[in-house]
């Protein structure tokens, strides 16, 4: 077992015991671990469809930097005493992946992208931000900085479907609705301010959600700034701010 | 084109608008029943502690179209934008905060190719001094609309003296906010046409000088930043105060006094005792050439016991919308004159929006007076 440090020292070089704040942390990490490497086997699964080799080289780099992600976020539980676990077939995450992969097994490349980098990004381009905001040390550098990493992806994919919805916005607009009819119904769930449908399967005791507070952080945060950047998203697409207003407003909570 | 699956319709797939209505809600309750109708009648409505951990996230942006008919045919199609200002955060610590929401409302109109913007309520912070916070415009021009909403301000207080057989030459006016753009306005209009003026605000070199500018036109004039220290009492109070709930206590005003409360949200508090005086809702407009919002809000953005009524700052965009003048008609603090007054009032009659029949919270008051 590597140092066991106490979050709440400001010098990790004094602080020799586990608190409770890092336990709180193995958690959000495990979910943050959990996502990278959902995202990873879904860049991985991309690259087979790609119309290209340049396009599945790209796609499979990408799986590598998710990968890389994952094991940041593994390092950074270390650096705290803890063991970052993962569950890539827990309930809703093994729901995202299905999800993706019907896209895939319809050889749909912009839905696979919607999904990803629209969809699933939003959330962790949000949620990472605010926890780099309050994590301490290095771990809010990692959080931070992935979370920076992964804007890049959405810009990238971003030129990829502005051409597709200007071939036909309406078939385009549809497509985003029935996706996100799909995917972000399982996201709110996921951030919903408690988990009313049971333990979420990543957590490693008793649900985290309420201790969040303790790190600075709460549920209801962390599913607005996902919202939020899921809208900006929307709107960088070009989809009518009123239409995607209406859908986030029946997403469950 | 039929409705597809996305609620895209031909209308959300506008290139270009005639107005941008910039607005914010002015209670929980009303941001409820905002995103109750967004939800749909499948859905059940949120609870308000979810709608207070979410509306706080929601970036500015269109909520419905706008559809306006004009009495001599004429018709503009708008948007409603709120920039979800929550309605716990209007006081001047979240100044900053809201000026930046305001300005994402005015770039979502912007981009939306809005010819003219009215910006409602608070939103109004945005031209009547922070004219750099303005995005780069392409072609929009921003109105306050604060000279039509002082028109029906300045309406409403003749026919409330006139229903209740008040002579307003007689009369003692307050008014509570007085160096504001409204509070001035109506100043400015109604000075010369009452025995004497009590100006309360905040700041008192703003009162001295509009006090002087009156005072030169041979007005009696008397300034206080605090309400219990004029010396006479007031028979005629206009409230048009900035402030961010209702909180306003009026204090020593004459017995039967005649109020209008011209706030949003508005000044006087559900808590002021006033025996006697008689409450009034300022500054309300009514459309009658049509009203037509899609998805429907009637009732919901517009939360009146009359069918199309609305603020006179959001039917100024309107109206100059139905009259084809894409104009800045008003921008800044303290130029509201009569001249604007009557300028506005003539292109708003013209095509049939007239002032609202009078209300309070308990309902209308044009049956219960006399």
């Amino acid at each position: 077992m590597e140092t066991v440090i106490d979050l709440n020292c400001s010098l990790p070089g004094e602080c020799t015991s586990l608190s409770p704040i890092a336990l709180i942390w193995q958690d959000v990490l495990a979910q943050a671990m959990t996502g990278e490497l959902v995202a990873a086997m879904n860049y991985t699964a991309l690259s087979e469809i790609c119309a290209d080799s340049a396009g599945a080289a790209d796609a499979l780099e990408h799986a590598e930097g998710e990968q890389g992600h994952a094991a940041a976020f593994a390092a950074e539980g270390r650096k705290i005493g803890v063991d970052v676990p993962n569950n890539v077939g827990a309930k809703h995450w093994k729901r995202l992946r299905e999800a993706f992969m019907r896209r895939i097994a319809e050889r749909d490349f912009s839905g696979c992208l919607i999904v990803q980098e629209i969809m699933l990004e939003s959330f962790a381009v949000a949620s990472y931000g605010r926890a780099g905001k309050v994590a301490p040390g290095s771990l809010g550098r990692t959080f931070a900085s992935i979370a920076a990493e992964e804007e890049e992806h959405i810009d990238h994919a971003m030129a990829i479907l502005r051409t597709e919805r200007a071939l036909d916005a309406q078939r385009f607009d549809d497509k985003v609705y029935r996706l996100h009819f799909e995917v972000m119904t399982t996201l709110a769930e996921m951030l919903a301010r408690e988990c009313s449908h049971g333990h979420c399967e990543v957590c490693h005791g008793s649900c985290v959600k309420p201790s969040m507070s303790e790190i600075r952080l709460s549920a209801a945060e962390l599913r607005g700034a996902s919202l939020q950047q899921y809208l900006k998203t929307l709107d960088m697409l070009g989809l009518p701010g009123e239409v995607t207003l209406t859908w986030v407003s029946q997403l469950p909570v | 084109m039929g409705e597809s699956i996305a609620g895209v319709t031909s209308q959300g797939q506008t290139t270009e608008v005639d107005f941008a209505l910039v607005g914010h809600q002015e209670s929980w309750r009303a941001a409820s029943d905002v995103l109750a109708v967004l939800r749909g009648p499948e859905h059940t409505p949120l609870p308000e502690e979810e709608i207070k951990d979410i509306l706080p996230w929601i970036p500015p942006r269109a909520v419905c179209h706008v559809g306006v008919g004009s009495i001599i045919g004429a018709t503009a199609r708008g948007l409603y934008i709120d920039s979800f200002i929550p309605p716990d955060r209007l006081e001047a610590a979240h100044t900053h905060d809201n000026i930046a929401r305001v300005r994402g409302a005015a770039a979502y109109a912007i981009k939306e190719r809005a010819k003219i913007v009215s910006l409602g309520g608070f939103s109004s912070i945005l031209i009547e001094g922070n004219f750099d916070q303005l995005p780069e415009r392409h072609g929009t021009v921003f109105t306050t609309g604060n000279t039509l909403t002082v028109g029906f301000i300045v309406q409403g207080v003749k026919k409330m003296c006139a229903l209740e057989g008040r002579n307003l030459r007689r009369s003692t006016l307050l008014i509570v906010g007085a160096t504001g753009d409204l509070g001035s306005g109506c100043a400015r209009c109604l000075a010369p046409i009452v025995r004497r003026v009590l100006l309360s605000a905040r700041n008192v070199e703003r009162l001295r000088k509009l006090a002087a500018e009156l005072e030169a036109d041979g007005v009696q004039v008397e300034i206080a930043t605090d309400l219990q220290r004029f010396s006479a009492e007031a028979d005629v109070v206009i409230c048009a105060a900035s402030l961010a709930s209702p909180s306003l206590l009026l204090g020593r005003i004459a017995p039967h006094a005649l109020v209008c409360d011209a706030g949003y949200p508005k000044n006087l508090s559900p808590s002021a005792e006033m025996a006697g005086a008689k409450v009034f809702f300022g500054g309300l407009g009514q459309i009658t050439g049509g009203l037509r919002f899609t998805p429907d809000f009637h009732g919901i953005l517009n939360r009146h016991p009359f069918p199309d009524v609305v603020h006179g700052c959001l039917l100024e965009g309107m109206a100059l919308a139905l009259e084809g003048r894409f104009e800045p008609f008003s921008q800044g603090r303290g130029g509201i004159t009569q001249e604007r007054v009557d300028q506005i009032e003539t292109i708003a009659a013209r095509h049939g929006i007239f002032l609202a029949p009078l209300y309070n919270a308990d309902g209308p008051v044009e049956d219960s007076v006399g």
